[in-house]
């Protein structure tokens, strides 16, 4: 493996080069920075064009400047960067960091739920596939497909932040929205469980019933005014959690899953009560913390009481574990809200930054300010993203599912979900990840028109902002970021490759 | 598939019409099959244990169709045979004649569209009938499968071991060692060396041969009553073929596991199976003892078939059957073979005939003018010369 | 790989079958009917309703889009032009009504300025269509000049080898290394005054990545066919071999990727338009509009409305007719096998 990532690693090296050479020459010939400066009628003028000509070298021609460029960026190599100033003549490097911060505190954590929500719908509406549920998927995915972000963003701002403000002020839910609601959950639940008639209205009477006494029950006692997780709900939701992970790890053939998993589920509910004092206003390293404990404990329940079924049970367990703590997490959250609320205004939906300005209060109430202002670019990214990932996987499943071994997978008597997660969702995996890893490293310099539309100051500003001077050190310092991380990914898929098919696993 | 130029008659060194055919098709026959009928049977005595009374399997009428967007795709119509213990029944037939889908209805293996109707007993209970979960621990504990191509037919992804053990683990509560102790046992008595090492191996290591081997011994694992091989050779080296037929055999004697030998091989069905199913379009048109419908066959497509194959003293030419078997979506009326039937008559294109007893009362052919073949000495060669007369 | 091999291969025998019917007496009575491949793609297009739909509205929105307000010199049918102000009505709202009188509303019309008017008092129909004809003008430059480029390197690459191959590949590798926005963003910035065309080839002269490995691949595998093989042993020259023999044989994959492309130029277009370094006032385009009105959009809604709806309407049906041509060429995907 070693020499082949050297050679890959080296490879890279010069195709990055050279990729820096061809976009340094062009923006450094798009436009001279100064003309902006020369029409104006600053007093100062002559000083300031002086002094951008010094900060960008505009008196060396173009090649010569690149390869001054060149060496100081070189240095980073051996950890003494030199990336140039700016137009204005602040050093690149320092800017880059910041908005590089900003911008993958965006990307990663809206990158996640696409990749986890989008493979999921995918593979659902392979299982289902020319299903009314498949037929719908597609021509969803083919419409976000087909979305300008900051089309979708406008939209968004209007109906997500400003309406969504308004209405939480003073929340009621008409009964139309709660017909509605109910429908589309039984449609939905419907079309993933599939199977003859008979299973598909038990479902949509189940799954409709349920949201509609939901929303009842949230319309009666006005729980949007003061949100909570309550005991009976974390109970349930615990139990439910259990009850999804031994679904998907190992089926219920065996009960010994299952109560493993309950046993985690009741540990959760237990440290719902047992942690509210220290929970009260705690750092990230704590909360992060008691994550990992979670993990942990829930690793040990599975292993302690899987027997046969070990490894099934450990990971069932983790999962259980790690839904309880989220519940546990939401259910803080939740409860800092009514007091976040009051602070901002009403604003809990933010439209524009990444936080609001002189913000100060607790762990929980700066969380939520965060996320209020992630919610809007997050859902963005989300939407363009899932739905590539929905087609991927859909149709990397079915390929797959149509392969002999799935065949020979039944024809030995394994129950559906081993041979649909097992045998089909492992190969599916194969191309998905490569894809994916792709996807990633085009991700952090893709995010120039949601950053721009948010008016979030990452990396898209970033670009943005020097291009329009045109300002080559910092477009460069920009590009060095993002080329990097998409060579890097490049390779990261490759050998991801590599590392899932033991057909190329190299020795 | 292209039509190969044929020679009329005349052109026949050596005068009489029937004559050099005649001679010809006991060449043939002598490839496979011993000329003594003694001979023969204590050749199977060797290899092919003695048939029980018990009827482990039993097709019934079974029909399955494929709602397509050009229609209905008849894929089987009207299938029966029966299956006793320890037998091994030949199913022989051109490609796309529903042998490989009628052993994937039996196995519960079709796509969710088929509409399937008939019935499938296994040891009398109606598989058809039963809920997913009795019809899933029936499939590889009790019927199990062998495909045609073993370079597709594992996952890449996972240890042969691994693919072994998982086949017991699925049937059976008991620790991973355990089902890897015996995913070593099987490996071994198929007949791969090494076996605890090549539990390791991923299938691309292994080659054509030694696949095919894993997956006889995937099979057997959990010591089925019946085995379906559907092509087990066919993808397949010629010299590994009999190699792995030999051990098929073997491992069948070991568990006492019936066999449904899916393959185009005629000369495979010959020296393996006790009886034999031919098929066309979707219909069973003999089923009978493997040497009657050898020597006897009672329907003209089987004589066509038998008059198809290349054999070692034939000068060169082969015989096949000209023009192509009919779409499934729209037969033709009466018997699906008579557009390229020799015999075929007025009454061959408007009644089907039935699946029914001739000469013999366990040798079943489904022909109008049965009597027709059963008249000539040599069916074969009687079919072959008509087919010219034809033309 | 061996899977599509192994589907073009049963492609090939299903319809060699077909045609092997035509010389035996036998063939009356079978009703096996035998199709060309391109009867076969044809066929299958045609019933892929999403696309048959998504087909027609396209054509519909172009052929409105450049009768309207006429194109190139040439005067179109509709009252206004895009260009000249006038008096603001109504604050410029949409005089279009399409609620019929007896569920309340005002009944069908058409009204002045149907789709209302912009800050300036121009009509906001001839603005929208204008900026259809630009942006689609655009996507179909981008699309047909990234095509050529991408089948060109794709295929000298996977003909050639060798050291023609590396250059070409590692040379594809840096411009992938760039992201599509950034190195359109840096030409729209060098080349967006010099008008929508100069803009829409630049933009080709780099969006042709992707295609170009995509082919890379079809002729790596085809160049290893019989037919080939035949064709270069009959002494054919590689000019040949690559235009009669091998190039053909790609056409399916060459147009899916095309129509795709073209989508995506659509939505970048778009986007660098609203970036501010795509196409510059005073002409204009969908995401301009769109860029210009975002503000608006709480106090006078159509000027956001229409150009989105236009934008989404087109990069919408042209992904649908994308996926009809995939389906039609490569039907894999829909067979069930038992
Ligand atoms: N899922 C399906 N949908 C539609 N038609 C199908 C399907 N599966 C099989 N068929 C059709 O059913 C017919 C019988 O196929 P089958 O695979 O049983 O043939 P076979 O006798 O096994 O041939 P071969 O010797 O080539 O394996 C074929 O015409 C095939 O096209
Ligand atoms: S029934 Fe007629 S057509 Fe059919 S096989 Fe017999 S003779 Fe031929
Ligand atoms: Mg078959």
């Amino acid at each position: 493996m070693a020499p082949f990532i050297i050679r890959r690693l080296f490879i890279s090296f010069f195709v990055l080069l050279g990729a820096t050479f061809i976009v340094y020459v062009l923006v450094a010939s798009a436009g001279d920075p100064r003309n902006a400066l020369l029409e104006s009628t600053d007093p100062g003028k002559a000083n300031k064009i002086a002094a951008m000509t010094r900060n960008l070298s505009l008196d060396v021609p173009i090649i010569p400047r690149y390869f001054a460029w060149l060496g100081g960026a070189l240095g980073c190599l051996i950890g003494k960067c030199d990336l140039g100033n700016t137009a204005s003549g602040a050093p690149v490097s320092g800017g880059l960091a910041v908005a590089m911060g900003s911008t993958l505190r965006l990307v990663v954590f809206a990158l996640v739920i696409a990749i986890v929500v989008g493979v999921s719908i995918g593979m659902i509406t392979a299982l289902r596939q020319y299903s009314g549920l498949d037929y719908s998927v597609t021509f969803l995915a083919f419409l976000f497909f087909s979305l300008p972000v900051f089309w979708i963003a406008v939209l968004m701002k209007q109906f997500l932040a400003i309406k969504f403000n308004d209405w939480l002020k003073a929340p009621s839910i008409p009964p139309w929205v709660i017909v509605v609601t109910a429908v589309v959950a039984g449609l939905i639940a419907a079309g993933v469980v599939g199977g003859d008639r008979r299973r598909r209205l038990a479902a949509f009477g189940g799954a409709s019933v349920a949201v509609a006494l939901l929303m009842i029950y949230f319309a009666v006692t006005d729980w949007f005014a003061e949100p909570r997780i309550g005991p009976v709900a974390m109970i349930a939701m615990s139990a439910i959690t259990a009850v999804a992970a031994t679904a998907l790890f190992a089926g219920f053939r065996s009960r010994i899953v299952l109560y493993a998993t309950l046993v985690t589920a009741v540990v959760g509910v237990i440290c719902y009560f047992a942690l509210d004092s220290i929970l009260a206003d705690p750092t990230t390293l704590l909360v992060v913390g008691l994550l990992v404990l979670a993990l942990i404990v829930g690793a040990g329940i599975g292993a302690a009481m899987g027997g046969l079924y070990r490894s099934q049970a450990v990971k069932a367990c983790m999962l259980t574990a790690f839904g309880c703590g989220g519940l546990i997490f939401a259910s803080q959250l939740l409860a800092a809200l009514p007091a976040y609320s009051a602070k901002v205004n009403g604003v809990v939906v933010a439209t524009i930054g990444a936080t609001t300005p002189n913000f100060s209060g607790n762990f929980w109430e700066t969380t939520l300010d965060q996320l209020g202002h992630l919610l809007l670019p997050t859902i963005a990214i989300v939407l363009i993203s899932i739905a590539a990932y929905t087609r991927y996987t859909r149709s990397s499943m079915l390929e797959v599912m149509n392969a002999d071994y799935i065949r020979t997978a039944r024809a030995k008597g394994l129950t559906e979900r081993t041979v649909v997660v097992r045998h089909g969702f492992r190969n599916a995996l194969i191309p998905i990840t490569t894809i994916v890893a792709l996807d990633v490293g085009g991700l952090i310099g893709g995010a120039i028109i949601t950053e721009t539309v948010f008016g979030w100051s990452g990396m898209g500003k970033y670009f943005n902002d020097a291009l329009k001077i045109p300002d080559p050190n910092a477009v460069m310092g920009f590009f060095l970021v993002t080329g990097t991380a998409i060579v890097l990914f490049n390779m990261i898929a490759d050998i991801t490759y590599g590392f899932l098919d033991p057909r190329i696993r190299l020795s | 598939m292209t039509v190969p130029p044929t020679t009329p008659p005349d052109d026949v060194p050596g005068g009489s019409v029937y004559g050099p055919a005649a001679e010809e098709a006991t060449e043939l026959f002598q490839i496979y099959e011993p000329p003594d009928g003694a001979e023969l049977a204590a050749a199977r005595g060797k290899s092919i244990s003695s048939v029980g009374s018990v009827e482990v399997l039993k097709v019934e009428d079974l029909t399955v169709g494929f709602p397509t967007e050009d229609g209905l795709v008849r894929a089987v119509r009207g299938v029966s045979y029966s299956l006793h213990e320890r037998e091994v029944l030949g199913i022989v037939g051109e490609s796309g004649s529903g042998k490989s889908v009628s052993s994937m209805a039996v196995m519960g293996l079709l796509p969710k569209g088929a509409r399937i109707t008939g019935d499938i007993s296994f040891r009398g209970t109606n598989i058809l009938s039963m809920s997913k979960q009795e019809q899933r621990s029936l499939r590889g504990r009790k019927i199990a499968m062998i495909f045609q191509d073993p370079m597709t037919a594992m996952n890449p992804v996972y240890t042969v071991g691994f693919q072994l053990a998982e086949a017991v683990l699925s049937h059976e509560v008991m620790s991973k060692k355990a089902a890897m102790a015996r995913a070593e046992e099987m490996l071994n008595l198929v007949g791969i060396p090494q076996p605890k090492e090549r539990l390791n191996s991923y299938p691309h290591e292994f080659s054509g041969g030694m696949r095919q081997r894993a997956m006889i011994a995937m099979a057997v694992i959990n010591n089925p009553d019946v085995i379906i091989a559907d092509e087990p050779t066919t993808a397949l080296d010629v010299t590994v073929q009999a190699q792995i037929l030999e051990k098929l055999i073997e491992v069948k004697d070991a568990f006492n596991a019936a066999i449904v030998l899916i393959t185009h091989d005629l000369g495979v069905v010959a020296g393996m199976a006790h009886r034999t199913l031919v098929m066309y379009a979707g219909r069973p048109v003999e089923l009978g003892k493997t040497e009657d419908v050898f020597y006897s066959p009672r329907m003209p497509y089987t004589a066509g078939l038998l008059g198809s194959i290349p054999s070692a003293g034939e000068t060169g030419r082969l015989r096949p059957i000209t023009g192509a078997p009919p779409s499934l979506i729209n037969l033709p009326d009466g018997c699906p073979f008579s557009p390229r039937c020799p015999l075929a008559t007025d009454i061959c294109r408007t009644v089907e005939p039935e699946l029914a007893p001739t000469d013999a009362p366990d040798h079943l052919g489904a022909c109008h003018h049965w009597d027709r073949l059963a008249a000539a000495p040599d069916p074969t060669a009687f079919f072959r010369t008509e087919s010219e007369a034809r033309r | 790989m061996s899977t599509e091999e192994k589907a073009a291969a049963a492609a090939s025998a299903a319809n060699g079958n077909g045609n092997g019917n035509g010389n035996g007496t036998a063939a009356q009575g079978l009703s096996i009917v035998a199709r060309t491949q391109g009867q076969l793609v044809r066929r299958r297009f045609f019933r892929h309703r999403g696309a048959m739909i998504s087909l027609t509205i396209l054509v519909l929105v172009i052929l409105l889009a450049y009768t309207s307000i006429g194109f190139a010199g040439i005067p179109g049918w509709w009252i206004w032009n895009y260009y000249t102000p006038g008096k603001v009505v109504n604050r410029g709202a949409p005089t279009l009504s399409l609620w019929p009188t007896f569920l309340g509303g005002d009944g069908f019309a058409i009204g002045e300025h149907p789709f209302g008017q912009d800050d300036l008092g121009r009509d906001y129909f001839a603005l929208t269509m204008r900026g259809a004809q630009i942006s689609i003008l655009i996507a179909f430059v981008v699309g047909i000049v990234g095509t050529l480029i991408g089948v060109i390197i794709g295929a000298l690459a996977g003909y050639y080898r060798g050291w023609v191959e590396s250059g070409l590949m590692r040379f594809t590798d840096v411009m992938i290394t760039i992201p599509i926005l950034v190195i359109a963003a840096v030409l729209g910035q060098k080349f967006g005054g010099a008008g929508p065309l100069v803009l829409a080839i630049v933009i080709g002269l780099v969006l042709w990545t992707g295609l170009a490995r995509l082919i890379r691949g079809e002729f790596l595998s085809l160049r290893e066919k019989e037919f080939v093989e035949a064709a270069r042993a009959l002494g054919a020259k590689p000019t040949r071999i690559i235009f009669r023999h091998i190039l053909p044989n790609t056409v399916g994959v060459i147009t899916v990727a095309a129509t795709l492309l073209i989508a995506n130029a659509i939505l970048l277009e778009t986007a660098l338009s609203f970036l501010g370094f795509g196409v510059r006032a005073p002409d204009t385009s969908l995401g301009l509009l769109v860029s210009t009105y975002q503000n608006a959009f709480a106090t006078r809604p159509w000027l956001f409305w229409w150009p989105g709806l236009f934008i989404i309407t087109i990069a919408l049906t042209v992904n649908f007719i994308g996926d009809g041509l995939r389906d039609a060429f490569d039907p894999r995907q829909n067979r069930v096998r038992a």
